[in-house]
């Protein structure tokens, strides 16, 4: 209902995507690699808006998703000889969906900040044992290993480049972007978004909210895991920091600036936030978040749409 | 779980009418809230083809007994029997599914989305419910039913307004129609015209009249009228106890009605 100008949409979408494919050519590398760390984090926020945004559910459990494609995507690059780019990116999904299905069984019976919270929980478990199990995690240290190529056996290897990493980041996030929207978009999107106006309503005419529930948050722990398992390629470590909640708690500021319920939005609000906090960081060095404070909170009581929606709303006018 | 569009279902349930048995039939219903039993042993059995009104004075049940029968209530005991089959302590989503609509007292429904969105979201629900990559507007069939639902409660001229833009009496039609969009076999009203100017009461007996004809409905009203001219049957509920049942003559000639009626 919201594209009603799919042609504007679609020239602003291949714009923005051709400047992201060309960026690594322009940029120097520190801000070429700044953008491809924003492009994962954006995804991570973008997994948590199907939550927030669509189904109306406020997940403070993302760091754990995120944490868990990390380190699953690490155990394989440091077990298997090669190490295997898609055995590494099944196992960090494949550790996410399982992390995901747990959480989800346990908390979507429960409403609005009770929600919240225990997917807190949850993620601060998954925090612990990753920090303790020293044997297996590397504790506090992590896991660092060495980046595999990207190769098809039989049909082509290459080295990961930082430019080669960014186009593969690029690529990923594109694609799980227009996989995400259409699913918004899907009947099923729509039990979800019908979930977040009208919970009461939408289980008297037949759907088994629990059960959409459950799917709904899977699905948003695989995306998160993805960009987990980008972050992980792009940085080679796995480190138990980002697994505690604090990550958590940025996706969700990504989200609120940027704009809930409309996917690019919390890219945007990613990009936004990494930015000034980069900017501001050189100016108030130890001090930075106190800016980055004052900021969120005007931007909250000033445009509670968030940039996206304010954007919308001032090019209507 | 049926999935014939509303146009076939007319005959379906036309001889559903010829066999026998009550389609909803409660066996001793019976919910305790701590000390007070707001059903006690209620026996209820609703033949095919009927409308039947559920009266009494305030505090009666009756919307208890509603939300026993659509699932949002658990009985703590006896049975609720659809088709034969006991359906009581089922999930509401399930009691849906197996063929029972309501519209609620207070309007209830998703205000920020479209009229046609209030109805293609219930048509959706027995067809493609679980699809995940298809856009939801490919799919004709599901539109098509959302548009005949409206088109027979005579919105179809707002099916792009949001419905919170709609006046009161519009959004207690469109309830109906989210609930025949679910293809039901018994219609559940709680109350369908409470804060509904005459004229708008007058339509909505009117295509309650038209729905009838093609399905059983189980009406809970507090206009008199609007009961004496719709129902074919009235059970009386005083205390959480059917107090009397029988055809609107009757409930209107019986002394213990006239008594509790007059009293409060």
């Amino acid at each position: 209902m919201r594209d009603r100008q799919p042609l504007v949409f679609w020239t602003g979408f291949a714009i923005i995507v051709a400047l992201l494919i060309a960026s690594p050519l322009v940029l120097p590398p520190f801000w070429a690699r700044f953008v491809t760390e924003i492009l994962i984090w954006g995804l991570l926020a973008m997994s948590s808006d199907i939550l927030i945004g669509y189904t109306g559910m406020v997940s403070f459990g993302h760091s754990a998703f995120f944490g868990l494609g990390m380190y699953g995507a690490a155990f394989v690059l440091l077990e298997t000889k090669p190490p295997s780019l898609w055995a590494a990116l099944a196992a960090g999904l494949l550790a996410a969906a399982a992390a995901a299905a747990f959480v989800a069984y346990f908390s979507t019976r429960l409403r609005e900040i009770y929600f919240a919270i225990t997917t807190l929980i949850f993620s601060q478990i998954f925090y612990i044992v990753i920090f303790t199990w020293t044997e297996l995690t590397g504790g506090e240290n992590g896991l660092t290993f060495s980046r595999p190529a990207l190769a098809i056996p039989g049909l082509f290897s290459l080295r990961f480049t930082p430019m080669v990493l960014h186009w593969f980041v690029l690529a990923i996030v594109v694609l799980s972007y227009l996989l995400l929207r259409r699913i918004t978009q899907s009947p099923f999107g729509m039990v979800l978004q019908s979930i977040r106006e009208n919970e009461a309503r939408t289980r008297a005419i037949g759907y088994p909210i629990e059960r959409y529930k459950m799917v709904a948050v899977m699905l948003s722990g695989l995306f998160a895991g993805l960009a987990g398992v980008l972050y992980a390629l792009q940085n080679q470590f796995a480190a138990p920091n980002f697994v505690f909640f604090v990550l958590s708690g940025e996706v969700v500021i990504y989200n609120v600036i940027g704009g809930i319920g409309t996917l690019v939005g919390p890219i945007l609000g990613a990009a936004f936030f990494l930015l000034l906090r980069e900017g501001l960081s050189r100016f108030f060095t130890e001090y930075y978040l106190i800016p980055v404070g004052l900021m969120f909170i005007a931007m909250v009581i000033f445009m509670p749409q968030g940039l996206l929606g304010f954007a919308r709303r001032w090019l209507n006018r | 779980m049926t999935v014939e569009p509303l146009a076939a279902s007319t005959s379906e349930t036309a001889k559903l009418r010829e066999t026998g048995g009550p389609l909803l039939q409660t066996e001793n219903l019976t919910i305790r809230f701590g000390g007070l039993t707001a059903l006690d042993n209620v026996n209820v059995a609703v033949a095919r083809g009927q409308v039947r009104a559920i009266i009494g004075p305030n505090g009666a049940g009756k919307s208890t007994f509603f939300n026993c029968v659509t699932g949002v209530l658990r009985p703590s005991s006896g049975r609720v029997l659809l088709n034969g089959n006991d359906i009581a302590g089922l999930p509401p989503d399930r009691i849906s599914q197996k063929g029972i609509a309501r519209s609620y007292q207070i309007t209830n429904l998703l205000p920020n989305a479209t009229v046609l969105e209030n109805v293609r979201i219930a048509a959706q629900s027995r067809r493609h419910r679980w699809s995940m990559v298809t856009h939801y507007r490919s799919y004709r069939d599901i539109v098509d039913k959302a548009e005949a639902a409206l088109s027979a409660v005579g919105l179809l001229g707002k099916a792009y307004e949001l419905a919170a833009n709609l006046s009161h009496g519009e959004q207690r039609t469109l309830e109906i129609a989210v609930a025949m969009a679910t293809d039901p076999q018994l219609l559940c009203l709680d109350e369908p015209t409470a804060g509904m100017s005459a004229a708008e009461t007058r339509e909505t007996v009117a295509l309650v009249r038209r729905i009838a004809e093609h399905l059983t409905i189980l009406i809970v009203e507090h206009d008199m009228e609007v009961v004496m001219g719709l129902a074919n049957r009235i059970t009386v509920l005083h205390y959480g106890r059917v107090l009397a049942e029988g055809t609107p003559s009757e409930i209107q000639q019986n002394p213990r009605v006239l008594e509790v009626y007059l009293k409060t």
